[in-house]
């Protein structure tokens, strides 16, 4: 009985692990294969998938327009690697700060954090964007840096500050008897044992900021356009050329799939560690 | 070197008393011991002392001076605690010198402190393993290793055996008393374990909720307890008491149980007659014989060099410690004997010793 309990526990599991991975894969899948097929090969019904329809085309093209793909990417990385470092700089210490020191009103301040995020994108786009612009702001890397990190700290300090007051208080006092002070006890004690969260928000805030098509859409002109605005000029006011959209799609796909990669590895290495351990 | 004064020391959250009225003078080079069940404010008493926790009423002295408000750093104590708290990512040789990095010592002088602690600790050979790749034991000794590296002259410990298997515990009991001396340090240690406060210190506190309720030596505590929780709580197995009412006080003083009259120790004043009061005795004091009050013999049980015998009388149950193997049948009847000197008696109302 209960072992037959278990096997359905199991065979439930691997089935919604499956289907979760399905959906999870099947767009990048779809990207892939549409990113490599001919315009008319993909645009019937049902897609001709024989050979003779496949083609590389779409990346030569792509490739061709390389000034404007290369920028939109450079300026992608920059503006997500400065959002994603300045993020956890910033958030990481105020999550500490807010766990463990003794902070008035502490649960209030972590209310408004979040509130900040509440609002519709839409509404505050206007006095955003008039702002900016009176800064001279618009068009600039600098302008999306300062707006995603604003979306991005709140996240980053809700999730790194229900991990810190996870932690066992154990390691803090031994640093305190140990003579350090509470900065030292943050970098020197803390922060190393944090690697895995702190990889977690990282991944998250960089794939928020490489995402990011409204603000970036109405805060820039050319010179700062970001990887989604590349790809969407393919579609163009008379013909979208899905092959090419769908080519530099998975050009801007790689760089995260890479870094989520990476840091996997750390993570799930951190946790496989049992850094936590007593 | 330290003497560390405890002044009506108190602790609260809020309005719950952790601690409260603790006074407490430890010398200089002493082993003292705070003994008590779980939640008693052992540990938060040893936090206080050692600046981690801080002080809601009274005050701490070390060698006369207030230290309340100083950071343990600047009190000049180490602790080891419970679960070691090693830094995970840190190897033996980097748990141990942290202090001193931060202390800013310079790099060779900490190479060679924490060589030298390790030898004495026999921990030469592990110092670029990590703590999660060591026995307990040797988690235990990097613990100690990162207290004594700095020459504190006080060390606290916080119930630093209780994850080791019991033959470990006594062998690290063994090493910490033999440290203790070799160093010249006061230590206080905390332990919920009476046997091993009893066998490491110079003098045991045994608290209960919140309060000290004996100071002394093992010795003390153990053979002239002053309350009865300190002699329920103290001996294995633990002390059956009995209630009875004192029927003569000067001159030969006795108490009834029931039918049965046991006599009480001599002292003048000692006893009122009519009094309400609870009487017990040490299993070792027990004595089986020829004559004596007449009991059943309910289980036998050997432990090796002694046998506890549980017996059954009128005046409740009696537990005998004999050495040796003895035989006896369960429901046989055997009549023992109770030396009136060894009586501990106490006083129904105010649970102290008469």
């Amino acid at each position: 009985m209960k072992k037959a309990y278990g096997l359905l526990k199991q065979t439930g599991v691997v089935l919604s692990l499956v289907v979760f991975v399905l959906v999870a894969a099947a767009p990048i899948a779809w990207l892939l294969l549409s990113s490599v097929l001919q315009q008319q090969a993909l645009i019937s019904t049902p897609p001709d998938l024989s050979l003779s329809s496949f083609t590389l085309e779409n990346y030569t093209a792509v490739f061709g327009s390389a000034a404007q793909l290369g920028r939109g990417i450079f300026n992608s990385l920059v503006i997500s690697i400065a959002t994603t470092a300045l993020a956890i700089l910033l958030g990481a210490p105020a999550a500490y700060a807010l766990a463990r020191l003794d902070i008035r009103h502490a649960d209030t301040i972590l209310l408004m954090v979040l509130a900040a995020q509440m609002f519709p994108a839409i509404v505050i786009a206007i006095p955003l964007f008039i702002t900016a612009s009176k800064l001279g702001l618009i068009d600039t890397k600098i302008n999306l840096i300062l707006i995603y990190l604003s979306f991005n700290l709140p996240v980053v300090i809700w999730v790194l500050r229900g991990f810190f007051t996870g932690l066992p208080t154990g390691l803090e006092r031994a640093a305190r008897m140990d003579g350090a002070t509470i900065y030292q006890t943050f970098r020197l004690v803390i922060l190393p044992i944090s690697l895995p969260p702190l990889f977690a928000a990282a991944i998250f805030a960089f794939i928020e900021a490489w995402n990011e098509f409204f603000f970036a859409l109405i805060m820039t002109r050319q010179a700062a356009q970001t990887v989604p605005l590349v790809i969407s000029a393919f579609a163009g006011q008379y013909q979208t050329v899905f092959g090419q959209m769908m080519a530099a799609a998975a050009i801007s796909v790689a760089p995260i799939i890479i870094l989520t990669i990476i840091l996997r590895n750390s993570i799930l290495r951190g946790f496989a560690d049992g850094m936590l351990k007593g | 070197m330290p003497e560390i004064k405890l002044v009506n020391v108190g602790k609260s959250y809020g309005t719950i008393n952790v601690c409260h009225d603790i006074n407490l003078k430890i010398a200089d080079r002493e082993f003292v011991t705070l003994l008590g069940s779980s939640g008693c404010g052992k540990t938060t008493t040893l936090n206080m002392i050692g600046g981690l926790d801080e002080v809601t009423t009274g005050d701490i002295l070390m060698d006369g001076r207030r230290v309340n408000d100083l950071e343990p750093i600047d009190r000049d104590v180490a602790m080891v605690f419970q679960n070691y708290a090693l830094y995970p990512h840190m190897t033996v040789a980097q748990n141990i010198g942290f202090n001193l990095k931060l202390k800013g010592i310079n790099a060779a002088d900490i190479a060679a402190r924490v060589s030298m602690v390790a030898a004495s600790l026999d921990l030469s050979h592990l110092l670029e393993r990590y703590p999660k790749q060591l026995s307990g034991g040797q988690q235990q000794r990097v613990a100690i290793g990162r207290a004594i590296v700095r020459q504190p002259k006080v060390f606290l410990f916080d119930e630093p055996f209780s994850n080791l298997d019991a033959a470990l515990r006594n062998r690290m009991r063994g090493e910490v008393r033999e440290l203790h001396n070799r160093l010249g340090v006061t230590s206080i240690f905390v332990t919920h374990d009476q046997e091993e406060a009893l066998s490491i210190s110079d003098r045991v506190a045994l608290m209960n909720r919140g309060r000290i309720e004996q100071v002394g030596t093992p010795e003390e505590i153990y053979a002239r307890p002053a309350t009865r929780y300190v002699v329920s709580f103290i001996g294995s197995p633990q002390i059956e008491l009995m209630q009875g009412t004192v029927e003569a006080a000067d001159g030969g003083p006795s108490v009834r149980l029931g039918s049965v009259l046991v006599g009480l120790p001599e002292g003048k004043g000692r006893f009122r007659v009519g009094q309400k009061v609870e009487i017990g005795i040490r299993p070792e004091h027990v004595r089986l014989g020829k004559t004596g009050i007449p009991s059943t013999v309910r289980l036998v049980q050997s432990v090796g060099p002694s046998t506890q015998i549980i017996l059954g009388w009128e005046g409740g149950t009696l537990i005998a410690t004999v050495p040796g193997f003895v035989r006896l049948d369960p429901g046989s009847t055997v009549r023992v004997e109770i030396p009136p000197e060894h009586v501990l008696a106490f006083d129904q109302e105010t649970g102290l010793r008469l």
